[in-house]
């Protein structure tokens, strides 16, 4: 089989994906990102950044609302601002590239609550590789059981103004869930791998699922489970937009009126083609 | 409606989800909530922008984000997103997905979908740094005898408000959304033309007859266990008051929300009624008075069975009352017809005979258990 021809039986896969999806039958939660208006901006351009819900990478815009917003920041050289935008808009936020470098953009939002019949929560937990969580439930005699739960959203993209170099890097911003490019995406080669780490409160997470996929060719998932020290490595050979994703539940604190608690962390940024193998 | 006064509206349904978060609970725990939104409009007698009809039709405007949906609408036919992003070129790919994009929209009255008639615009955003808007019409005519409207919309992953406005009486209501979610069913009982009292009243007692035979299985099996007690029309006639008198108590406090149980708990319970009063014909011949009282608590919960199903139904406000009565009296008839076929096929020529019990009440009463043992476990299941 041809590259070419692969690479459309591979789109063709994802859109079955996509129309399951859209369905509700095969994807039962959905993945949340930040998607700015560019990640090449000029230093001095105003930037938007566009909050996105769905999956493969296709998704929705969600409005700037305050009720959801915890914290909407981005942090350059100069240190950390919030982000300005109008409640109800989309892009949600607004950021001005003050001077060249890598920026890092944040969204938390606070909790939001959703009840799940036990077939579509069974499925999103092995969905999302909650293995721990099923495995649990199965314990306490609830597979059988519908579910309440909280949800928060830890998104993060990256955005280069002007040349990259390996001097810039992600940094944490203390989201609850967390991940963290431990080398700039942007100046990394062919060849070489991109560390990530996954940190849950700010602590290394081990055996966690991580999700990597690439806007051109969202069904070719890159997947790895994070070692002892949180981390993962991908191979990142297409240029385009990237999204890096994972999910972690936690039984729900007490008077959340919730059963689980989950934490939905992704990264977006872009590779360059000239930095990308193509594919 | 113009692109300033759209983002009015998002602004608005954002800021009211936010007030309904924090007026619900002590937690914030507000929804993901996209830019969809959803206009329902019925009319009494005409189409806007198509020719006149004599009876009432609907209008359905989904306002969203063009780029997102044309992405979506494109991926699901296995193509690839265009850079071309301008409002024409999104207008005319979303007008040539037409039938791709039908098939995650749907409308349907009573149960029966509908096809419309869709127009599609897109519209450039407010300023430079806000999204292609798409407006999606969608129109046709109601059937004639429609009781109710139900919405399914599947292009969205965000939550989104519908709301609907009935022309006859300009309520306006509004229900949040999943995508792919359907609507609760929207009457459109207000939105009919004037009926008469009596029409009204034929109508549910219609209903309440048909709810019986051949709609109510479960009920029938009651009334031929009440039957096949005994052979004494005393008999019938003290369990059918009986039965009569509780559920029409049962039926009105819970149609004026003075009783209230969840169909979870009354369904089984009537299951379980059903194969009580079988399985004792199995076991006993003669009326006591506590096998009345039995029946009389099993009319109440019966009541609350038929109680969930009118309001399945709907009841006009102009003629609750009569609606109620009669959909009651229809009830009745139902009840009356099973016992009067009950006694013309067995009861007449066999109730005398020594082999009735053996041959007919004992069979016919194991059978009704039997599949009321069989109802009562399904609901529990379906009710878990």
């Amino acid at each position: 089989m041809s590259p070419r021809s692969s690479a459309s039986m591979f789109r063709r896969l994802g859109m079955l994906i996509v129309v399951a999806a859209m369905n509700g039958a095969s994807l039962a939660a959905h993945d949340m990102w930040i998607d700015p208006t560019t990640f090449s901006p000029q230093s001095g351009q105003i930037v938007g950044v566009r909050l996105r819900v769905g999956q493969d990478l296709l998704g929705d815009p969600i409005p700037r609302d305050p009720a959801l917003i915890n914290q909407f920041v981005f942090e350059d050289e100069a240190g950390r601002k919030p982000l300005i935008g109008r409640d109800g808009a989309d892009p949600a936020g607004f950021l001005r590239v003050a001077m060249p470098g890598l920026l890092v953009i944040g969204y938390r939002s606070n909790a939001s609550a959703v009840e799940l019949t036990p077939e579509k929560f069974n499925q999103y937990l092995k969905e999302e590789g909650l293995d721990a969580v099923a495995a649990l439930r199965a314990h306490r005699h609830e597979t059988g059981a519908k579910a309440r739960e909280i949800f928060s959203r830890c998104a993060k993209s990256l955005v280069l103004s002007g040349s990259a170099s390996d001097k810039q890097g992600d940094r944490p911003l203390g989201f609850p869930l967390e991940l963290v490019a431990e080398k700039n995406p942007y100046a990394i080669s062919d060849g070489q791998d991109l560390p990530v780490r996954l940190t849950y409160e700010n602590r290394p997470l081990a055996g966690a699922l991580v999700v990597a996929m690439n806007r051109l060719n969202p069904s070719e998932k890159l997947t790895a489970r994070t070692d002892s020290d949180g981390r993962v490595r991908f191979r990142l050979r297409a240029g385009g937009m990237w999204l890096i994703k994972a999910v972690h539940m936690v039984p729900a604190p007490a008077g959340s009126n919730a059963d689980w608690a989950s934490f939905w962390a992704s990264l977006t940024f872009e590779r360059r083609a000239a930095n990308a193998n193509g594919n | 409606m113009g692109i300033r006064s759209r983002r009015a509206v998002l602004a608005l349904c954002a800021v009211s989800a936010v007030s309904v978060a924090l007026s619900s609970g002590t937690a914030v725990h507000a929804h993901e909530i996209g830019t969809t939104r959803v206009s329902v409009v019925f009319h009494e007698g005409r189409t806007q922008g198509s020719a006149p009809t004599s009876g009432r039709s609907y209008d359905i405007e989904i306002v969203t984000d063009a780029t997102a949906l044309v992405e979506k609408v494109e991926a699901s036919t296995g193509g690839s997103p265009r850079p071309d992003t301008s409002p024409h070129h999104l207008q005319s790919l979303l007008t040539g997905f037409d039938e791709t994009f039908r098939r995650r929209v749907k409308i349907a009255f009573d149960g029966s979908d509908a096809r419309p008639g869709i127009a599609y615009s897109v519209a450039p955003g407010v300023d430079a740094t806000s999204p292609a808007v798409a407006t999606i019409r969608l129109s046709g005519p109601i059937p004639p005898d429609a009781r109710h409207f139900t919405w399914t919309y599947a292009w969205t992953f965000a939550s989104y408000a519908m709301t609907v406005r009935s022309g006859a009486s300009g309520n306006l209501v509004t229900e949040w959304l999943e995508g792919g979610q359907s609507s609760s069913p929207v009457a459109l009982t207000s939105s009919a033309p004037p009926v008469s009292r009596l029409a009204t009243a034929w109508r549910y007692l219609t209903l309440g007859f048909t709810h019986i035979v051949p709609g109510g299985l479960d009920h029938v099996l009651f009334v031929l266990g009440i039957y096949l007690l005994s052979g004494r029309a005393r008999a019938v006639l003290w369990q059918v008051s009986a039965f009569t008198v509780a559920h029409s108590i049962t039926l009105g406090l819970s149609m004026y929300g003075l009783v209230s149980v969840p169909p979870r708990i009354v369904e089984p319970l009537i299951a379980l009624s059903i194969a009580y009063v079988a399985i004792e014909n199995i076991f006993r011949s003669e009326l006591k008075s506590w096998r009345v009282a039995l029946v009389f608590a099993f009319g109440l919960l019966h009541g609350m069975g038929f109680a969930g199903a009118l309001k399945e139904l709907g009841l006009p406000r102009s003629e609750f009352v009569t609606a109620l009565l009669t959909f009651n009296a229809g009830v009745e008839a139902g009840q009356l017809a099973v016992i009067g076929a009950a006694f013309a096929i067995v009861g007449w020529h066999c109730a005398n005979r020594a082999w009735y019990r053996s041959r007919i009440v004992v069979p016919a009463s194991v059978l009704i258990a039997c599949t009321a043992v069989y109802w009562t476990i399904e609901r529990l299941a379906m009710g878990g």
